[in-house]
Formats: structure tokens, sequence, C-alpha cells
């Protein structure tokens, strides 16, 4: 085959082990883990900034769209390609840079792995706080632009509290330096704007965090219930009691027989719900709201509190809940997750909603919450083949998402807006905050080829939901 | 007044009530920044009232400074111009407040100890202790991102908001972020406004998440001697088990300072670390024993202080500008934002350079964090302080951070940019300060790089 322009030029900017163009080869890059959508026409993999730039300014001559991409394990369609154009996949700039123990800070390239950082700093009693589920695959610059959470964001936050410092492309090629590795830098919190922008403001390319120290001691509960309305019920006890666990996680009985019978990670396969509760601190802190917290669960009918007795056991109830998506993939051939987030205190009245909206729509429907900050995950299973199917699966989700706005929440709380999101901005935006939005986004990225079709709704939508998926993918 | 002003001032009198709109040159000069007075002070009623305010005052081309107690006006280069403060006083209404889900909503205007008082009845609090103490007011923590000590713990306002509503110059309000605690629908709008100090657009109303009061609470002084004492012990808590919601390492002058006026004024004779601990009275117990040993080995002397005592002097610390500015005539306070480790180097270094200079000297550092407040309550004159603040910025620099003149007579910010130089990012940043305010109406010259 003949090589085109593009690819030439490609090839001589970052070398020819490092341009992916033939269609069979970048058919992968198509996905996420939600969608599917175009294919683009190179996928390049840059080694360092000034191929970046390089790359950057490469496609600003020739007017194409750029999208940046890291594990490709985002749940929004945030890294798929709607408009062709290049991908930069990120999977060779993978370099933990600077590690400074002393004053908790890592520099690091944008496709590192999440866990692999922790990894890098654990012997130093440290590690980085976001602990995205995917965390073995995703990279902390796919972090970075969506802002990505985990469980244990309910205690320390979710990543831009954890971000000091970006390099950031433009995409004219002009590179940026945001932030600093101290609080505090003089002018406008450029860092935290772009953080959770998805891709639409600049390329990074190199991002500076903080590190943590991990507590003295950890202590996991498993809380298992009998009726599951009395799980969200300890939820909200729990937080009126004023306890302040690290991790607050709900699962339903349907879900997590999925987990136990894929992972075998101690779960009761004949509970209606559990919630798996970490307290992290000084040893005697955890002890007192450990405590605390087997009293609430027990006013709440909690058949059985157990306490994870080795780091193993720890280890296994987490892996079964960070692995639960897997599971629920094996049993269903489709599934789709929502990301709505609500006031914690009304946990059970959506449990219930999310039941009458399954019985209505003939759907099976998993629950698994970060119920600690009223992040909610169900997941809906259908087969996409059915096409009746898969559109009670999008009236179901709709149902969801206008109920977490009703309840004054918000439409995704970690996974981000992508493709997946963007015409429902509307629920929760007006025109004119939307408008900002965009001129904002212009400021950055004036003729917005930094990963089109993202974040902002594609036409005004003046309130009106519209569900739009594209068949052939997930949805 | 200019025909101009004469004609704003009636577009106002259309907008507001009529005691909304007061021209009183005392009450107007009592508002002045870096010796412009505005001609008018204009109080806003509610969030559209704001908005309109702000078009009307970008039609006429009227500079604004956004204001209510002035804890943090001194803050900023010396405007351009100014025309008109712009009080959000009666902007302090509570709009949902859910203490089982420890979310708030409320106005800019609300004062800080109002806002924890009302929080505090059912054990909650916002976990900041900002410069201006309870007269500080939540949009101004919020627009200059105000934090003190307790930020080791809990972070800043930063990391606490979780959406607000922006007043802007073309007479819109607009919403960011929600009343939820986790969310990513939409651009991180509110971050750019937290910090901004009033320069793009006024926050009329934010919400908050709220952590629980601690049950128990206990302050230590660690009298450490010498810096090089403080530094080791500082070092041996941060990396011990122990989690302290505050810790401010105070140098000799600091320490003297502190007590000024105080029964306790005679105990200072060096640096010491003030640290607090919250939580049950078994992890009380446990800090009290381990503060003891580390102290021990470090060469330190640790006492625990009682509560009342405690709780006044943290106020007074935290809030040092306004005790200070009491007794001082001419103020500098500078803030340096370092690489946490290298805090004490540099307090040695000011150390060095004031004792150069007889220049008196006081230094609160957030230890565990990276900030160093130096006031200088004896730089008298600006032939004096001028050089040395330029020696101090070159020190926090060489250590890998940065230095902002937070407090200074007129004289001596008109010759030194009190942000310091800009990055290369500052061409961003100067396009968005043309977006959200094409005419450059508020607080016009104050922010970095002259914006």
């Amino acid at each position: 085959m003949k090589l085109s322009p593009l690819v030439r030029e490609l090839t001589r900017l970052v070398g020819p082990d490092a341009v992916l163009w033939r269609p069979e080869d970048v058919m992968l890059y198509e996905y996420d883990a939600l969608s599917c959508a175009r294919q683009p026409q190179a996928v390049v993999f840059p080694i360092s900034t000034e191929q970046v730039v390089a790359l950057v300014k490469l496609a600003a001559r020739e007017n194409l769209p750029v999208v940046a991409r890291g594990a490709g394990t985002g749940l929004s369609g945030g890294s798929v390609v709607t408009e062709g154009g290049i991908v930069l996949a990120f999977a060779r700039m993978k370099k933990i840079v600077e590690i400074d123990l002393e004053n908790l800070r890592a520099r690091v390239q944008p496709g590192v792995v999440n866990l692999d950082l922790s990894f890098a700093v654990s012997d130093h009693g440290c590690y980085f706080a976001p602990d995205p589920s995917s965390q073995k695959a995703c990279t902390i610059g796919g972090n970075v632009a969506e802002n990505a959470g985990g469980p244990h964001t309910l205690a320390y936050g979710v990543t831009t509290n954890h971000v000091l410092g970006l390099e950031v492309v433009l995409p004219d090629g002009e590179v940026i330096h945001t932030g600093a590795r101290f609080w505090d830098r003089s002018g406008y919190d450029l860092t935290g704007f772009v953080v959770g922008s998805e891709g639409t403001l600049g390329i990074m390319t190199e991002i500076t965090v903080r590190l943590s120290r991990k507590p003295e001691a950890v202590k996991t509960l498993l809380a298992v219930y009998d009726r599951i309305l009395d799980a969200p019920r300890t939820v909200a006890a729990i937080t009126a009691r004023r306890i302040t666990p690290a991790a607050l996680e709900m699962m339903d009985g349907f879900t997590l027989r999925a987990v136990e019978e894929a992972f075998h990670a101690g779960y009761p396969m004949d509970s209606a719900g559990v919630l798996l509760i970490e307290v992290e601190g000084m040893r005697e802190a955890v002890e007192d709201s450990a405590d605390q917290i087997e009293a609430v669960c027990r006013e709440n009918n909690a058949r059985e509190v157990r306490r994870a007795k080795t780091p193993e056991e720890r280890d296994l109830l987490w892996r079964g809940r960070k692995s639960a998506f897997g599971a629920l993939g094996r049993i269903s051939p489709n599934y789709y997750v929502q990301d709505g987030v609500i006031p914690r205190t009304r946990l059970p009245e959506m449990l219930e909603f999310i039941g009458e909206v399954s019985q209505k729509q003939q759907l099976r429907i998993g629950n698994i919450f970060h119920a600690g900050d009223g992040n909610l995950h169900p997941l809906l299973m259908f087969d996409a083949r059915d096409a009746d199917q898969s559109k009670r699966v999008l009236k179901a989700a709709e149902a969801i998402m206008a109920k977490c706005v009703e309840m004054g929440g918000s439409l995704t709380g970690e996974h981000g807006v992508g493709i997946e999101k963007r015409d429902l901005m509307p629920l929760i935006f007006s025109d004119d905050d939307l408008e900002m939005m965009r001129k904002l986004k212009a400021v950055f990225n004036p003729q917005g080829r930094l990963n089109p079709g993202k974040l902002l709704p594609t036409s005004k939508m003046c309130g009106e939901v519209r569900a739009q998926f594209k068949t052939g993918g997930v949805l | 007044m200019t025909a101009a002003t004469e004609s704003a001032q009636a577009a106002f009198a259309s907008i507001l009530a009529p005691t909304h709109l007061v021209t009183d040159p005392a009450v107007c000069a009592g508002l002045s920044v870096d010796g412009k007075t505005p001609q008018c002070v204009v109080y806003p009623a509610s969030a559209g009232e704001v908005a309109a305010v702000l078009r009307c005052a970008a039609e006429h081309d009227l500079a604004v400074i956004p204001c209510r107690n002035g804890t943090k006006l001194g803050v900023g280069n010396p405007p351009r111009r100014y025309d008109v403060a712009l009080s959000l006083k009666d902007l302090n209404r509570v709009w949902h407040y859910e203490p089982g889900d420890l979310t708030i909503t409320a106005e800019a205007g609300m004062k800080f100890g109002d806002f924890q008082h009302f929080v505090g009845r059912e054990g909650l609090w916002l976990p900041l202790d900002p410069p201006g103490g309870a007269r500080a007011t939540l949009g101004g923590i919020v627009a200059t991102n105000a934090s003190g000590p307790l930020r080791l713990y809990f972070g800043a306002p930063r990391d606490m908001v979780l959406g607000m509503k922006i007043a802007t110059t073309e007479g819109k309000v607009i919403k960011t972020g929600g009343r939820v605690v986790k969310n990513v629908a939409g651009y991180d709008t509110g971050k750019l406004l937290i910090g901004s100090y009033g320069s793009l657009g006024v926050i009329v109303e934010a919400s908050f998440k709220l952590f629980p009061l601690p049950a128990d609470r206990a302050t230590f002084v660690l009298a450490a001697g010498k810096l090089g004492i403080a530094r080791d012990l500082r070092r041996r808590i941060l990396a011990s088990p122990l989690t302290p919601m505050r810790m401010l390492l105070l140098d000799a002058g600091a320490s003297r300072l502190a007590r000024e006026g105080s029964p306790l004024a005679r105990d200072a004779h060096g640096p010491e670390i003030w640290l607090e601990v919250g939580g049950s009275p078994r992890v009380i117990e446990r800090c009290t024993m381990e503060l003891e040993v580390l102290a021990k080995a470090a060469g330190a002397l640790v006492a625990r202080l009682k509560s009342e005592e405690a709780e006044n002097l943290w106020n007074r610390l935290t809030d040092f500008r306004a005790w200070l500015r009491a007794t001082f005539q001419r103020l500098v306070v500078l803030k340096a934002t370092l690489p946490d480790m290298a805090s004490e180097e540099f307090l040695s270094r000011v150390e060095q350079e004031t004792q150069s200079d007889h220049i008196r000297s006081a230094s609160f550092c957030q230890a565990g964090v990276g900030i160093v407040h130096v006031c200088l309550p004896g730089a008298e004159s600006e032939e004096a302080a001028i050089p040395l603040i330029g020696r101090l910025r070159t020190a926090a620099q060489e250590l890998g951070g940065a230095l902002v003149i937070e407090d200074a007579h007129m004289d001596i910010k008109k010759k030194l940019d009190v942000w310091g130089p800009v990055g290369d990012d500052f061409a961003i940043m100067t396009k968005l300060k043309t977006l959200w305010d094409p005419k450059g109406i508020l607080s016009p010259g104050r922010g970095v790089g002259g914006l």
C-alpha cells in the first residue's frame, strides 16, 4: 500500500515504528470502554514534548483534529475520534521524570499508569491518592483529563485535588507551563481549569502531582444486608453521625454474585447487598471509627459485619469491587454504566427508583455505588443485537439521569461528559453557562481541532433531552 | 464628579433601592485602595442586581472593586483606576443547607464567623482559618483562595468549593459546578475564579462541602529554641503517624509578637512549633505521648495549652495581619510559597537579610504546606524595604519557590510588582481576562502582570 503524504510526514517526525495507519491497525483505536466511533487517519506514539509539538504543528498545518489517548479505559467516549484526524497515543511517554519524597511531589509523563506511580513510591510509605477502578491500566494523563475519581476520593478528593502543575501543548504548538511545584502560584489557576477538560483545551505532556503518605492503620469492613434498602440507609446514618470513612462502597446482590462467581473475593452469595467500608488514619482513630461504623451498620439491620483480618483478605475484597464491571461483562453481552451523582441522603429513594425503572423497562440493572459521596454506577444489562432492548436501555438511562438532576445532583461524578453526555448538558446548565464554556474553550482551542465533538452540546438543545448514541458500539 | 459618573449613578439608582447607593465621602474613603477612593459604594441585594450593576459599570466604563469587610483589599497591585466599590454586604443568605449531606450553598457576602456559627450548631465546620478570621466573607475567601495553617490537613477553598454562581460584566449570572460532592460535568470554571481576586467576575454564591467538627482538640506548643531544632522536629512530626490538623512554625520574632500583651509573653524565647490535633480522647492521648517523645528526641520542650486560651491564640496567629496592622503604622507582609522542605532555609535567609538591615521581622511558616508569611513591622522606609523585598524574592526563587507582596504601602507597590514575574502561560491569562472583562473594569491593574 502506498503511504499517504500525511503518513509519510508523520513517519518523518516520529519514526516508522511509531505510526499506525493501516485500517486493521487503527481499528483498535476506534474504541474506549464506552463506545465506538470513527477510525482515525493515523495513530502516532510520540516520545517527547518536542515530538508532540511537531505533531500538533503538523495537524495545524493540515487542519486535522487531534485526539489525545492514554489507555482507552474511559467511560464517556473522551478518547475516541469523532471527525477523523490524528490520535496521539501516550503509551511511550510513560516515564516518571522525578520523585521528590521530601516534598511529596512527583513529575510524570502522561502515559504513566496510575498504579505504577504508587508502586514506585510505596517502599517509602507514599502513594498517589486518586484510585479509579481501572488503576492497573489507566494512565495519569487520562486521569487528569477526566478528573478521575475512585473509591477513596471520599476522604482524599478527586484527581484535581492532587495536581499542582502541567506542561500543556496548545493547538498551535505553543508550550505552556501552568501551576508550579508549590501551591498558590500568582495568577489564574489554569491547572485547575485544564484538569477535567477532557483533552479539549490542550495536550498535556507532563504532570506534577502531590504524593500522599500512607496512613498508619487501615481497617476494612464488610457489612452484609438481607434487605438492600438498609445499605443506603446505613450510608446516610454514617454521614449523619459525622464519621468520615476513607471509602464507602455499595454493591447489590445481583452485582456481588457476578463478582463472586468471577473472582471468589469472599462476598456472601445469598445477600441482598453489601457495604464495603474502609477507615484509615492513626491507629486509635481507625479503631474508634470502625467500632462506631459497626454499631451503625447493626442498628440498620446488617446481618453481619465482617472485618478483613489480613491484608490479603482486604486486597481480595477490593479486587472484587474494582473488577465488578468486568464481572458483569461475563454475564451480559453488553452493559451500559451510568455515572450520576445525588445528595447521599437520597440514596434509598434513588435505589427504589432504579428498581422501578428496571421493572418498567424490563432490564436487569446492577447497582454499584460510591455510596459515600452519592456517586451512582447503575449497570444496565442488555444485548446490543436486540434493537428494542437497546432502545429501552437508553430510556432507562435517561430516566435515571433525569432523576439525578431532579434531586439536585449531577450527570457525571467521575467518568466525564465526552460524547456520552454532551447533549444532556442543557439539563444542568443554562444557555448562558454553556456559552461561557464555549468561549473559554475558544481561548485555548480557537479552531476546535482538539478533541472535537466532546464535552459541549453539539447543538442548542434548550433543555430537551435527546440521547443520541451511535449503534454498532456498546450502544 | 464627571458627567459619566453622574449618568452611571443615575443608572445604578434605577437598579438599586435608594439606600443601596452611597456617595458619602466618609464611607467611600473607608474603602480606599492604595490611595484611590471610589466615588460611590453600591450594595446590591441579589445576584441579579450584582450582574446589573456590573453591566451598568461596563457600559459607563467605571472601574469596580468587589469587597465586603475589606480584609483582603490590601492584596494586589495599585489599581489603575477605581470608581465604584461593590459591597456584597447584603448578599448573606443561606440557600441550601443539607447537614445530612454535609453540603451548603450560601451567598458571598456572608461573614465567615456567622457561617461557622450556623453550621457549628450541627457539629459541622468549613475547616479554614483564613486571614480576616470571622470578619472575612465567603466570597472573599473563595475569590482569594484564602487559607491558613489548617490547609495542612484539610486543603484550601479550592478543595472545598463544589460550585458557584458568578455575576459577569456582561450582566449575566452564570453557574459552574453544582451542589453535590463529586461532579465533573463541564469545565471547572470555578477554579479560574478561585484565587482571581475579583478580576474576572463577581462570585455571588458558592456551595461547599462541610466537615464534621473534631470531637476533641488539643493545641501543643513546642519550644525549639533554635531554627535547626525546629526544622528537625518538624520533619520528625511529618514523618510520624500523627495527623495534625494544623502546624505553624513561628520564628523567634513571630513567637514574641504573637504573645505581646498576653500573659504568655515572657515564655517566648525562640522558634516554636504550634500544632493542633483533633479526634477522640484516645487519639489526643496518643498524640500527647508521641509529641513528648518526638520533642525530647529533637531537644525541644512541649506544653499543652488550655483549650479556651488555645482558641484565642490560634485566632490571633492566623489573623496576624489584623493585630500587626493595629500596632504598626507601616507594615509589609510577604508570602513565600516554597517546596515545603525549603521553608527553614528560607526562614534563616530572612533572618540574615533582615538582621543585616536592622529591620525587625516575624515569620509564620505553615509547616507541611510550604507557605511562609514574613512580616516586616519595622520596614518604615521604602528605601530600606524595597531592596530587602527584592533580596527575599530572589531567595525564594533560588529555593524553587516564589514570593508575593501581600501587604505594603503603595510607595513600595508602585516600584515592585506584588505578584512577581509572569510565566509562559501569561498570554492565556491575558486572553481569559479579556474574555471575562473586555473593558477592564474589574479591579483593573491589580492582578498578575498588571491585568
